[in-house]
């Protein structure tokens, strides 16, 4: 009887709190679940925030938490769905200038730079729309990632900031006039002097070594000839004739991948640029 | 009773306990360094003269030279394939040039490091579409970049 009495007892100081709990908060409650998604999103789970902003959307409707939604899916790199979603934000709303300007970095960061300039010359050039220079900033950055010639200095300018003109200056010139090697060249340089079109190309040490290998060669070949041993004389000739057409060959494909690797620390750059301006789009911290 | 439950169970707690050999039991790591070059493909294309002849010398060189020698290059791939893959990539004339200028690279042993980016393994990686006079072909990596599997 008494273990009865006891087990009754503690069963009931365990049961009655956690029922008293669970009444007075109702973690599925559109406030807690938009705190909820809030907290996922500002921890980067982008995926379990778009799913509970949703859920607290079929009670409600917000442009905010659309909006949200629709950085969560640009932040995750899907692109498409992205500018889905910020489509999804009215034109009425105070957000929209935002969303289209967002819709522009998202057809930007997918690489659909016709897209966006269509875009910008359908929706913003024409319209009456506050953030026109940022637009217009991301627009002419476009032509940058492109071969589509350029437009002209004036037009170009003018649409960036003072602060960052010096930058913008030096990106707009590298892109009209590209410190590009030729590999013609490269190839003739080394036809004269081999290796010199390896140095022309900034591979320093490689022209050094094809230097010493053709004219080693040659030397040797030389030699055996003088020598009278005519069979080693043929072997050193034709090697280092080999070499140094190789190496008039390879100076030439060089230039090419000197060029190649400009251009990809140009595109780092410019892109290391607009990560840091944020794609000319002013900031909105969700998370403070 | 309490004793048999007990006899019962005790042999049923040893096993479980033993058991746990998978977790604690000595790890099968091996420190050797993998030897990719043992598993070339020596095979022979018949069709092609052209490839099987250069294929046969290859071969040749692999079995008699550069498999005793060990893994040397320090290319991905190394100088032979890369003369391979260059011929067939372009013709002889061509992948010969590429050869030279390979071989005149792997010489180099001053400009490597900071110039190629590198394998997982360690080699430096230097495909033959770099050379191929096609600036389309060109897929430019830094030297930082490592690449997980070639």
């Amino acid at each position: 009887m008494k273990k009865i009495f006891i087990s009754i007892i503690f069963l009931c100081t365990i049961s009655f709190p956690q029922e008293n709990n669970s009444s007075a908060i109702n973690l599925f409650s559109p406030i807690n679940t938009k705190k909820f998604a809030d907290y996922l999103f500002c921890q980067h789970d982008y995926l379990r925030a778009i799913e509970e902003y949703n859920r607290y959307l079929l009670g409600t409707s917000s442009d905010s938490i659309k909006f949200r939604i629709a950085i969560a899916y640009s932040k995750m790199g899907d692109y498409k769905q992205s500018i889905d979603e910020f489509m999804e934000v009215p034109e009425k709303s105070q957000l929209s200038p935002l969303a289209k300007l967002e819709i522009m970095k998202s057809l930007f960061q997918s690489g659909n730079f016709n897209e966006l300039r269509n875009y910008f010359n359908l929706k913003i050039s024409n319209n009456n729309f506050n953030e026109k220079k940022e637009a217009k900033s991301l627009y002419n950055f476009s032509f940058l990632f492109t071969n589509d010639s350029l437009p002209t200095e004036h037009n170009f300018y003018n649409a960036f900031h003072s602060d960052d003109l010096n930058k913008i200056k030096k990106f707009y010139n590298w892109k009209k006039d590209p410190p590009e090697k030729k590999s013609l060249t490269a190839g003739i340089l080394s036809a004269i002097i081999p290796g010199a079109g390896k140095i022309y190309t900034n591979q320093f040490w490689d022209g050094l070594w094809a230097f010493i290998t053709s004219v080693g060669f040659t030397y040797l070949s030389y030699d055996n000839f003088h020598a009278g041993h005519y069979f080693r004389g043929w072997l050193f000739g034709g090697l280092a004739v080999g070499f140094y057409a190789g190496n008039v060959y390879g100076s030439a494909a060089s230039a090419q991948i000197y060029n190649a690797k400009i251009h990809f620390d140009f595109v780092n750059d410019l892109k290391d640029f607009l990560e840091s301006h944020n794609y000319f789009i002013p900031v909105i911290n969700f998370c403070k | 009773m309490k004793l048999f439950i007990i006899i019962l169970l005790l042999p049923v707690i040893n096993i479980f306990a033993q058991s746990d050999w998978i977790k604690w039991g000595k790890a099968d790591y091996s420190y050797q360094i993998k030897n990719n070059f043992q598993h070339r493909d020596y095979s022979l294309n018949k069709k092609n003269y052209e490839r099987f002849l250069l294929k046969s010398f290859a071969d040749g060189y692999w079995l008699l030279i550069s498999d005793v020698d060990g893994d040397n290059c320090s290319f991905n791939p190394t100088c032979s394939n890369f003369f391979l893959q260059s011929v067939e990539k372009t013709n002889i004339v061509q992948g010969s040039l590429m050869f030279f200028d390979r071989f005149t690279r792997d010489m180099d042993i001053f400009g490597k490091v900071g110039h190629y980016p590198r394998v997982s393994d360690g080699h430096f990686y230097d495909p033959p579409s770099l050379y191929l006079m096609n600036q389309d072909s060109i897929k430019y990596l830094p030297h930082s970049f490592v690449l997980k599997d070639e």
